[in-house]
This record gives C-alpha cells, structure tokens and sequence, in this order.
C-alpha cells in the first residue's frame, strides 16, 4: 500500500511539470514536456496531453505594447510513452499533433494563416539516483534528442512556403539535457520541493525556404516548484504551485541573429491533479506569464492551459501489489 | 467529486478549442467604403497565377496587416517643436503634390512601410521597404477606384509587397506592378518622390509637413527593428537574385529605372553637388544632387539644349541652367524664362544596391 502511494506520488509530482513551454514562444511545446518518472523495472506510462498557447500580448522588451491586433495561437497533442529498463533507467519518447495559427484582426479585417500536422518528436534517456542528496532525496538526469517528424514546408492557401514559426516541424535536431532534482520531509512525507533544469541546444534546419538556414534560440528553462496531495471525497488530489524562468537566444538566420526574437520570461504554473483511478492520472494546469523581457517588439505568451491523463502500466510485480 | 472533476476537465477542453464564435469580435464599423473583405484571397496556387515566381514569394512572418498601415495620417509643420523627434540626418521621403509638401520619417515607416494619404487633394499611397531600403509613392487608385493600400505580409526578392483593399490583389513595391490578383499586370501612377535627411528637406521645404508619431499605434519609433541589417552587407533575412558584388550589398544608391534596366548613381560621387546629363537607354536625362540627395529628370528635346548647374543654397532652388532658370528638386522652374515649366521626373528610387540589381539585373554603375 505504501509502494502505491508513493507511485502515486511521484506520478503527481512529475507530471506536474507536464506544463508546456515552447521551443520557440509561439512554438511546439516538447522540450519541456519530457520527463516521466523513473519508475520500477518493467513499468510503462502513456501520457495525452492537449496543450493550447495563447499569444495576444505585444512586448516592447517589458514594456507591454496597447495593441492586440496581433494573435499566434499553438493547439497540440502530446503523447508520451516511458518504459523503466531498470529501478533507475528508463527511455521516454514523445510524438506530437500540432495546430499552429495566426490571426490578424486589422482594419476591420481578419487574416488567417494556419498549418497542422505531426510535429516533432523526442526521445529522452533518463537515469535516475535516490537519497545522493540526502533521505528522501531525488536525481534524476537524461540527455536526448528532439527528432524532427514534422513538415517545415507547409503552405498557405495560396502555396506560400510560410515562415519557421508557423510550421509543425523544424528541420533541425536538438540535443536536450534535462535534470532534476526533488526532496521530500519528514514533517509531512506528501510534500515536495523540485527544481527542474532543462537546457535545448538548437540545431539547423539548412534548407529553410530552399536557399537559406533558420536555426531557433538556444533555450534554457529552470523550474522551482512545490507540491502536496490531498485526500478529498475519496479521491487523491495533487494541487502544485511551479516558478519557472526560461530564457531564449535570438534566432539565427542564415547565420544571422535575428531581431525580435528571444528574451526571458518568468512564469508561474498551478497544476491540479487528481487520481482518477489507481493508475490514471488526470492533471491540468495554467501556465501565467508574470514577467516578460522580450528581444525587441514581438508577440509573447498571454497564457497556456494543459490538460490531459497519465496512463500507468506498472510492472508484473506492481500489478501484484496493486492487486 | 469525480463526476465534478470531469465536468471541468471537458468544459477546459471545450474553452480552448476556437470556433468562429470566440474569436476576437471584428469591429467593421469603422470601414471606408473602399475595404473590401480581405480574408485570405482564392487559391491561385499555381505560378499561374502570378507574374512572379511563387517559389520566391516569401511569407515575412507579420502576417497580412500584421505590420498595419497609416491609414488616418497626422501631420506636424517642420518647425513645431515637437519634430524634435527628428534629427537632421534623419532620413525621409518627401512627396509634393498640389503645392503641399509632406514628409514621412523613415523611423516612423521601418513600423508601417505603408501610408495611405492625402497630398495636395490626391490620394496617395506611400511605400517604404525597410528590407530593400526603397520608398515609391503612387496614386491611391485601382481601376478607376480609390483604394487604400495594405502590407500583405508576402515578399519578393526581400521587397515588400503590397496588397489593395478594393481587389485584394498583391502588388510588387519595386516592380511596380500588380503581380497577382483580379488586377494582375497592373502599373501603378507614380508621383515623385526625394529620399534624402531631415534638414536637407527642410531646407527644400520649410513649410512642409512631417508624418507625426501619433499614428494610432503604439510602437517604438525610433527603434529600428532588424539590427544592423542595414550596414551589415551579408546580413539577409531573406534571399534575392541575382546578387551581384560590384557594390556592397547595402550601399544606398540612387538608380533610374527604364523599362527593364536601371542605371545607379552612388552619393559618394556627388560629393559637393554636381548636375550630369546622361544618355540612357535612349532617353537623355540630367541627374543632379549632393551625397544626401539625388535626383533625375527625363529631358524633352527643348530641355535637351539646357547645360544644368547644381546651385543648392539651402533654399528651394536646387540647380539652374544656362537660360537662367532656377529649378527646385522636383523639377519645377521657380525662376527664369521657363518659370512654370516642369522637367519630368524619372523613374527612379534609392535603393540597398542589392535589390537594384535583383529587380533590373546588370545594372549600370555611373562611373
């Protein structure tokens, strides 16, 4: 019964950093949307998640811009699948749908541009250490690569290659370093603090628009969250508050930087999860921008939900456990 | 508390997902009579369909309208203080027409590229490419129709084109044609226009106006927007052909356009002020100005006889001939036996050298 419990912990606890952030600002959200928990030997997780970014706000670096004629929105699907090889070695892949829009509403118009598809993917090696910090202390680290699946030449209606923000896939393979690192107490065994790091080195898409190179910011994001669950009517609840600062290079074109793109930004994340059954998770969260430093003037994020459920398939000997 | 959690879950799920219905509401209640609904035009996916190659068109990121055009201009007197936001070698393109003389900052339009106006009575559309570096005006019509000009979001060879809000047809900035759309193959009617600094503009036009920073939108004028693309000769955010690598890529030069050709005048060789007469493509010009300002005039036979001085005193007078006559930067006669008269302008723009020699290939270097 405590093994369940504390699987259910930690599935709560991982899963709350399911809250997507984006490789690009208006982007796919995949770099930060790895990171399953190590479970025991054999054990598999599918997560789906649906992730809606919602970009209205115009930025002059802080400064925010009286003007929301312009809106980027990113709907994706996100699957995610973990098998544990061992108590500390687990692969994780992720496979993403992606709708990308933009939306001008301008002089009494609207113009719409939009592309959908699959989008890239990841895979993830993750090793995981416990008590290296101390009791009830938590290491996790994995090195992978974002794989790009997805089309980077989509057209609009008129067959006009549209430009790398608006396309489901980037041509380009990044190499992602993820760690984290997470402590319980013993005043109350439920409650977490975590700290997560991940760092995407960007690769090139050296065919962008034929003739040229398009590479994104390189991105790093570190997150500093705290969580505890709850028994309510019968059901475990897990509700956490995350902090999470993310900066981003300038882009590079043909070997350029390129202007308005990239900044810092600090956010903050509630997540609520609740067990819906022993071994189905169900988690949304918010993602509110609290502070934004942007590159120059560019669209930045307005807000972003995630929701979405957590399959897990414990191994052989879970499954007597939970039993 | 299950039933509960799944109700919200579904009602989330339901809230992001767009329909027509939560988009942002359009207000069309301000419309001039002449926009036309421009969602996105019929599918002309084939080449086709324009006169340029669609493989080169470029999607620049914005978004149609999403770098919006002056539409309801506001104007300020040269000598109002407030155009201190303004510094004499700030560049502008200045446009007369009618006996009015308005200016519009470069710094106003690197946010714009596109003003729609009203110049001596005329409806006007000026253009500014910060990509090309190159500023066109022309007159405000489309088929016999007034209509005001937007920023299509699409590029050729790294040149802005534009988009009519009657047609919805795309127009090439620097071919100065309608490329695609109901009015494809289209010229527009061009009205001069100097590109030169803040001072030596007021100098010209002491009574001019100047576009104000009061344009309805909040942006940080001032502020240019791509870096040092414009002094960093390799620097391109998107292609143009064919490149050519008798000048850096990013000097500013004055070029003649005549049907397919062009011939390009560097400022450095009008250092202190010259006037040349020039035989081009077999129409006879004089081309006459400083290294802040240049520009050429297409000679008729009478005018063809006149030897042309350079004489800019900082006042309107800008050159002179052997008859006696005084001659401002537009080409009118202020003084002199041909008071009156008008030298036509040519065909002309400053323009980043590489995209002279994308649009008119093998252009000649006035030497």
């Amino acid at each position: 019964m405590m093994k369940t419990f504390l699987l259910s912990f930690f599935i709560f606890f991982q899963s709350s950093f399911l809250v997507a952030q984006t490789c690009c600002s208006g982007g796919i959200p995949l770099s930060n949307n790895i990171g399953l928990a190590i479970l025991e030997k054999g054990a598999f997780q599918i997560g789906i998640n649906y992730d809606y970014n919602f970009l209205n706000t115009l930025n002059n670096r802080t400064e925010k811009l009286s003007d929301n004629s312009r809106l980027r929105t990113t709907r994706s699907v996100l699957l995610n699948f973990n098998y544990s090889f061992t108590n500390n070695f687990s692969l994780e892949g992720l496979l993403s749908w992606v709708n990308q829009k933009r939306q001008i509403t301008q002089f009494g118009n609207e113009n719409n541009d939009e592309t959908s598809g699959v989008g890239d993917g990841v895979v993830l090696l993750k090793y995981g250490l416990n008590n290296v910090f101390g009791e009830r202390s938590f290491v996790n680290v994995g090195i992978g690569t974002k794989v790009p699946m997805g089309s980077s030449t989509e057209t609009n209606k008129q067959g006009i290659t549209l430009n790398a923000d608006l396309q489901p896939g980037s041509n380009a393979w990044d190499l992602i370093y993820w760690s984290e690192f997470s402590r319980t107490f013993n005043f109350r065994p439920s409650f977490n603090f975590s700290t997560k790091f991940i760092y995407r080195s960007t690769g090139i898409n050296n065919s962008y628009f034929g003739d040229s190179s398009y590479k994104f910011g390189n991105e790093m994001q570190l997150f500093l969250g705290f969580s505890d669950q709850f028994l309510l009517f019968e059901a475990i609840i897990n509700p956490s508050l995350s902090f999470k600062y993310r900066n981003a290079n300038q882009d590079e074109i043909g070997g350029f930087q390129l202007e308005n793109t990239g900044g810092n930004w600090v956010s903050v994340i509630p997540n609520f999860s609740i067990n819906i059954r022993p071994n189905i998770i169900l988690s949304t969260k918010a993602e509110i921008p609290v502070y934004s430093n942007v590159d120059g003037t560019q669209l930045t994020p307005t807000f972003r939900i995630t929701t979405g459920f957590l399959f897990i398939i414990p191994s052989k000997n879970e499954f007597q456990i939970l039993n | 508390m299950k039933n509960l959690i799944y109700f919200m879950f579904i009602l989330i799920l339901i809230s992001c997902s767009e329909s027509k219905e939560n988009m942002i509401p359009i207000d069309r209640s301000g419309l001039n009579e002449d926009v036309g609904t421009n969602n996105n035009p019929p599918d002309n996916s084939t080449t086709s369909g324009w006169l340029i190659p669609i493989s080169e068109v470029k999607d620049g990121g914005p978004g149609k309208d999403g770098i919006p055009s002056i539409d309801m201009p506001m104007f300020l007197d040269a000598n109002d203080p407030v155009t201190n936001y303004l510094n004499d070698d700030d560049l502008v393109v200045g446009v007369v027409n009618g006996g009015e003389a308005k200016a519009y900052p470069h710094l106003i339009l690197d946010w714009h590229e596109v003003v729609n106006d009203i110049i001596g009575n005329a409806f006007a559309t000026i253009s500014y490419c910060p990509l090309t570096g190159t500023a066109f005006a022309w007159e405000s019509m489309v088929n016999g129709v007034k209509s005001t000009f937007g920023v299509s979001g699409l590029l050729y060879n790294t040149n802005l084109i534009l988009y009519d809000r009657s047609t919805d047809s795309n127009w090439s900035q620097m071919g100065l044609k309608c490329v695609n759309g109901d009015r494809i193959g289209d010229e527009p009617k061009l009205l001069d226009v100097i590109e030169t600094n803040w001072g030596t503009w007021k100098s010209l036009y002491p009574n001019s106006q100047v576009l104000s920073q009061d344009t309805g939108f909040n942006r940080p004028y001032g502020e240019y927007p791509y870096g040092d693309y414009k002094t960093n000769h390799e620097f391109f955010i998107f292609s143009a052909s064919p490149s050519n690598s008798a000048l850096p890529n990013k000097e500013r030069v004055y070029a003649i356009i005549n049907g397919k050709k062009s011939k390009v005048y560097q400022f450095e060789k009008f250092t202190g002020g010259i006037a040349i007469k020039e035989t081009f493509n077999g129409n006879e010009y004089v081309v006459v100005g400083n290294n802040e300002i240049i520009y050429a005039f297409e000679l008729n036979e009478s005018q063809s006889a006149l030897n042309f001085q350079y004489e800019f005193d900082n006042s309107e007078v800008f050159f002179s001939d052997n008859e006696g006559n005084k001659w401002s930067v537009f080409g009118s006669a202020i003084e002199g036996p041909r008071t009156g008269e008008m030298l036509k302008g040519a065909k002309s723009v400053v323009s980043f050298w590489f995209a002279v020699a994308a649009f008119y290939p093998n252009p000649i270097i006035y030497q």
